[in-house]
């Protein structure tokens, strides 16, 4: 699953030799949006500062 | 100065940048495969910023400048800042521990926050010189600045997919354990 952001962007590459450019935006867009809900499970405890 | 730059100049600017970051993400490589230093969850979502940031520039140097390649730029540095800003602040109390060795007096996600600054700032002076952006320019360039642009293309994309192949063998299927000690998929966990 943590692997899902990069695996993404590796096909949005292999779109950019294809020259499909709106393809590769579309696979960023949702490789960045499970980056950040990785970042959501994964931000957990908390933090030990006062701002 | 917004003449400055036109689109060939701002393809080899934007090659030289993949290059930079393609750096990055080799040295983080090289800190975990040689080194032994597992990466953490927050330490890969951290390399999956950079890759995303590499994936902008690409975009640039295969199609042209763009300010919505810069968005694709900024917007994962932006995403990447903030998770390691979350792990610097997790550590930013004296006493309260370290995740992995520092290079060059600075623990990698201080250097990440660092990096992605830069390239942040580095992005939004780009976008200042328009006339990259000229329709006229758009395709212009030289046969050996296309092939080394698409040479350091070729090597971010691997990159990626080396980044996603080493995630499954060190973290499976799921989510990574927080401290990990070994690769779940390999044998012997080294």
């Amino acid at each position: 699953m943590m692997s899902i952001p990069f695996f993404g962007v590796a096909a949005a590459f292999i779109c950019v030799f294809a020259g499909q450019r709106g393809a590769a935006l579309v696979l960023w867009a949702l490789s960045m949006a499970a980056l950040l809900v990785l970042f959501r499970l994964h931000a957990t405890d908390p933090l030990n500062i006062v701002l | 100065m917004t003449a400055l730059i036109n689109a060939p100049t701002s393809r080899l600017l934007n090659a030289l940048g993949l290059l930079a970051v393609s750096i990055v993400l080799i040295v983080a490589f090289v800190d975990q495969i040689v080194l032994g230093d597992l990466p953490c969850p927050l330490c890969l979502l951290q390399r999956a910023g950079f890759v995303g940031a590499t994936l902008g520039l690409a975009l640039n140097v295969k199609f042209g400048p763009r300010p919505s390649h810069y968005a694709v730029v900024i917007l994962s540095a932006f995403g990447g800042a903030l998770i390691s800003t979350r792990q610097v602040l997790l550590h930013i109390v004296p006493g309260t521990g370290t995740y992995g060795d520092a290079f060059l007096g600075l623990h990698f996600y201080s250097w990440a926050l660092v990096v992605y600054m830069a390239i942040i700032l580095g992005s939004a002076v780009m976008l200042l010189f328009d006339r990259q952006f000229a329709p006229a320019e758009a395709g212009a360039g030289t046969r050996g600045g296309a092939t080394f642009g698409l040479a350091i293309v070729a090597l971010a994309a691997l990159l990626a997919l080396g980044n996603g192949v080493s995630t499954v063998l060190e973290c499976a299927g799921g989510l990574c354990p927080d401290n990990p000690t070994s690769y779940l998929l390999l044998p012997g966990g080294r």
